[in-house]
């Protein structure tokens, strides 16, 4: 890839990041708390995170195993966002000492 | 050692490292891998913390300056972009805007830390503190851990555009620059990360 082409792709991408930041505070702000709305910041999550480890940190075309590992992380965390929304009582339950 | 033999040992170092390819070198990976764990330690703690006290989790983040959350991570991305464009300014010798661009970041970093200062006072105007509730106890915990990031990571980026000025980075030899640009996307994960979960999920 050009320099003219690199930037307009990194231009555009933190224009995106900027849109869904935006998105997420009138979710903070508007939304109806509930399932849905979790399940959609988790997914602006995932992909905000995507972004930045495969364009900003430039790990798209780097080692395997680092990519991985930090991809794994904005997949592992969402899902755990929403694991939580989904089964708290069963969580809390197993994480009770007694 | 001779300089045939220092230039053998780098040509092989960065053989490896290049073979391997990995952006940086595998001391800020160990560094960044750590980091990101430790954060991940405490978000373990915000969700125990909160399938414990699903009320103080639902109610926390209404009483939070969604404005200024908001507004640090509008910054923080923007600083990641700031480096972004620095590093590719480097690698096109473009030294001068390399450092406009990374004094941007280090602006950036500073704002953040400003917003956070004011949250924080505006957070106790409220009566908001550590020993609120446990949502606001990890909230500070959290929050305050990612501030010190922040803060050292700007005198980071502070460090890296007086080497660009003293002519140490250069087109061909900027691995530090490298370094210091993943720490700081590393630092801008996990706010990206905080963000959600404090200030946006009930």
């Amino acid at each position: 890839m050009n320099q003219k082409a690199h930037i307009k792709l990194i231009d555009t991408l933190w224009l995106v990041l900027i849109g869904l930041t935006l998105f997420s505070a009138y979710m903070a702000e508007r939304a109806e708390p509930g399932f849905i709305s979790v399940a959609i910041m988790a997914a602006v999550l995932t992909i905000k995170g995507r972004i930045i480890v495969d364009h900003f940190m430039e790990l798209k075309s780097a080692h395997k195993l680092l990519r991985t590992l930090m991809r794994v992380y904005f997949y592992v965390i969402p899902t755990l966002i929403i694991i939580v929304a989904l089964f708290p009582e069963q969580i809390a339950r197993w994480t009770t000492l007694s | 050692m001779s300089a045939a033999v220092t230039q053998d040992v780098q040509t092989s170092f960065s053989f490896t490292t290049k073979a391997k390819n990995i952006p940086g070198n595998l001391a800020i990976w160990a560094a960044i891998l750590s980091e990101m764990s430790e954060f991940a330690v405490m978000f373990m703690v915000y969700f125990l913390a909160k399938v414990h006290n699903p009320e103080l989790f639902y109610e926390g983040p209404t009483h939070l300056n969604t404005t200024a959350g908001t507004a640090n991570t509008l910054i923080m991305l923007t600083s990641s972009f700031f480096v972004v464009r620095a590093v590719m300014a480097v690698r096109h010798d473009q030294l001068k805007q390399a450092v406009h661009w990374l004094w941007g970041a280090v602006a950036c970093g500073l704002l953040y830390l400003t917003i956070k200062y004011f949250e924080y006072q505006w957070n106790s105007a409220q009566g908001l503190d550590t020993e609120t509730n446990i949502f606001y106890g990890v909230y500070y915990y959290v929050t305050f851990n990612h501030f010190l990031h922040v803060g050292w990571g700007s005198a980071g980026l502070i460090w890296v555009i007086y080497r660009i000025k003293t002519g140490i980075y250069t087109k061909t030899e900027h691995e530090g620059l490298i370094n210091m640009a993943l720490y700081w996307h590393m630092i801008d994960l996990a706010w990206i990360t905080i963000f959600p979960l404090l200030y946006v999920i009930r």
